[in-house]
């Protein structure tokens, strides 16, 4: 440990903890869930980092986004985010959940994640690199440190719009609003 | 006086040592794979992280499962004797052991399973379908070592001829230690050892890749967290046991957690290498090789002290 984390440990352990224990659970979308394999063995070894894999959302809470999202995906994808326990921060990888990467015409793939659950942090790439995983997780320290990745209190905040756009991209949803909603898009997500 | 510092001190004991224990059972795990591996205090790390995280509730029992089973497994630790002799006096009869009596391994045998069955009331609550699993599996898991567990534990009680734990240990500080006197006992403790741990390759109550983690599946944040102090404490507690019946205890707390270290590391050592066994072959494992031995080492002792 740095010496000069001390005074920070003592002053916000919960925030440092969050940044050196990121616990993440990987949503196998497309192709890029090949590249963590040796990110988290033996090659890479992620867990030098205090990354590890975990079983169940309820457990994690490093959402990771790994190639594209399909319109049935992204299903999964919001109720795997609103299982997970706050604080949690999303990291999307790949270009595919930025801007749709090679399947930017297509018509069954989400475009841009962000517009239905937030997202923290990006690793651009088709493929990214193992190495850009960890200049992910450095650079999402950095957001934590300066509390700059708090995407669940924008989800918590602006709920109606981002289950207003689910909504739009799936059409009826079947399971009640996560946070209660107050103004008029209330009749619309009944 | 010195009784009440003891029943502080042993279980605050029992959760530092255990979550090191955890820490350094991922440094070694990841050194025997040749990579660097977190430090050793990750898992407090984790711990404050769990404990800063929201929890899910999913009735009053899924909740209080998990802090019986912490409750359990601390209360359990008092019964243990922590090394020290009858010699030396800093204590009441100079061992740690706060809550030290004639029957001491008895009721540690009868408490050991508390841990288990707080967790599997908590697991069952949440209604889990890999939950239930991995209850299922557990219990018949604790059907499959409690069997060479007992003949283990009844060969060493008929060999020292007392069930006071602290009797066991100060005998053996006379005459040599258990492994010795009661050698094929010894082999099936530390046969079955894993299966107590629930590490590989007895693994497979909390297999995260094929049931999500088992009884943990439902759990996050701060149930989470006292679920690995429960597992930290039940480490400790298994391991302490088995060098309190076999190495003779110890002489006071230093070597006494060093025989602790290195029994951990020999265990360590197996789970780093072997795969996940099923837990039909758990079982049939656990009643062939340990029990037979257990059992023979049983007849040998009684006969030996009959004749």
């Amino acid at each position: 440990m740095d010496r000069n984390q001390i005074t920070k440990w003592l002053k916000s352990p919960g925030k440092m903890a969050h940044k050196y224990s990121l616990h993440a659970v990987y949503f196998c979308t497309g192709c890029g869930i090949i590249e963590i394999p040796p990110v988290i063995t033996a090659r890479w070894d992620a867990e030098r980092f205090g990354v590890i894999p975990v079983a169940t959302p309820r457990q994690g809470n490093l959402f990771m986004i790994t190639g594209y999202v399909s319109v049935k995906t992204l299903k999964a994808i919001i109720r795997t985010y609103e299982q997970m326990p706050d604080p949690k921060y999303t990291v999307a990888f790949g270009s595919c959940p930025i801007n749709g990467g090679m399947y930017w015409d297509s018509y069954n793939t989400i475009k841009h994640l962000d517009k239905y659950i937030p997202v923290d942090g990006w690793i651009a790439g088709c493929m990214p690199r193992p190495e850009a995983v960890f200049v992910g997780v450095t650079h999402l320290w950095t957001l934590i440190d300066k509390e700059m990745a708090n995407g669940y209190i924008r989800y918590k905040k602006k709920y109606a719009a981002y289950r207003s756009n689910q909504e739009m991209a799936l059409g009826e949803l079947d399971w009640p609003p996560l946070y209660p909603i107050e103004d008029e898009t209330e009749e619309e997500s009944k | 006086m010195t009784r009440i510092i003891q029943l502080v001190l042993s279980p605050l004991i029992a959760l530092v040592v255990g979550v090191l224990l955890l820490g350094l059972s991922r440094k070694i795990i990841a050194r025997i794979h040749r990579r660097y591996g977190p430090p050793i205090y990750q898992p407090v790390i984790d711990v404050i992280r769990m404990m800063s995280q929201r929890s899910i509730s999913h009735g009053s029992l899924f909740d209080l499962g998990v802090v019986f089973a912490l409750a359990g497994s601390l209360v359990t630790v008092m019964f243990i004797p922590l090394g020290g002799t009858q010699a030396c006096q800093p204590f009441a009869h100079g061992v740690l052991c706060p809550l030290s009596s004639s029957g001491g391994l008895l009721v540690v045998m009868y408490l050991m399973l508390l841990g288990p069955l707080g967790l599997a009331l908590g697991a069952g609550d949440s209604a889990n379908p890999n939950a239930s699993i991995g209850v299922s599996r557990k219990l018949l898991l604790a059907l499959a070592y409690e069997v060479p567990f007992l003949l283990v534990i009844l060969a060493v009680m008929s060999h020292y001829e007392t069930i006071s734990l602290t009797e066991i240990v100060a005998r053996q500080q006379q005459a040599g230690w258990g492994a010795l006197s009661v050698p094929l006992s010894a082999v099936a403790a530390f046969l079955i050892l894993p299966a107590m741990l629930g590490v590989r390759p007895f693994d497979l109550v909390s297999a995260p890749q094929e049931i999500a983690s088992g009884p943990m599946a439902e759990y996050g944040g701060r149930s989470l967290a006292l679920i690995k102090l429960y597992g930290a404490t039940h480490l400790f507690l298994v391991i302490a046991l088995f060098v309190d019946l076999f190495l003779g205890g110890g002489v006071n707390l230093a070597t006494f957690l060093l025989k602790m270290l290195i029994v951990f590391m020999a265990v360590e050592m197996i789970n780093a290498v072997l795969p996940r066994v099923k837990i039909e072959d758990a079982i049939k494992f656990c009643w062939k090789w340990p029990a037979g031995l257990a059992l023979l080492q049983m007849a040998i002792t009684v006969l030996s002290k009959s004749g």
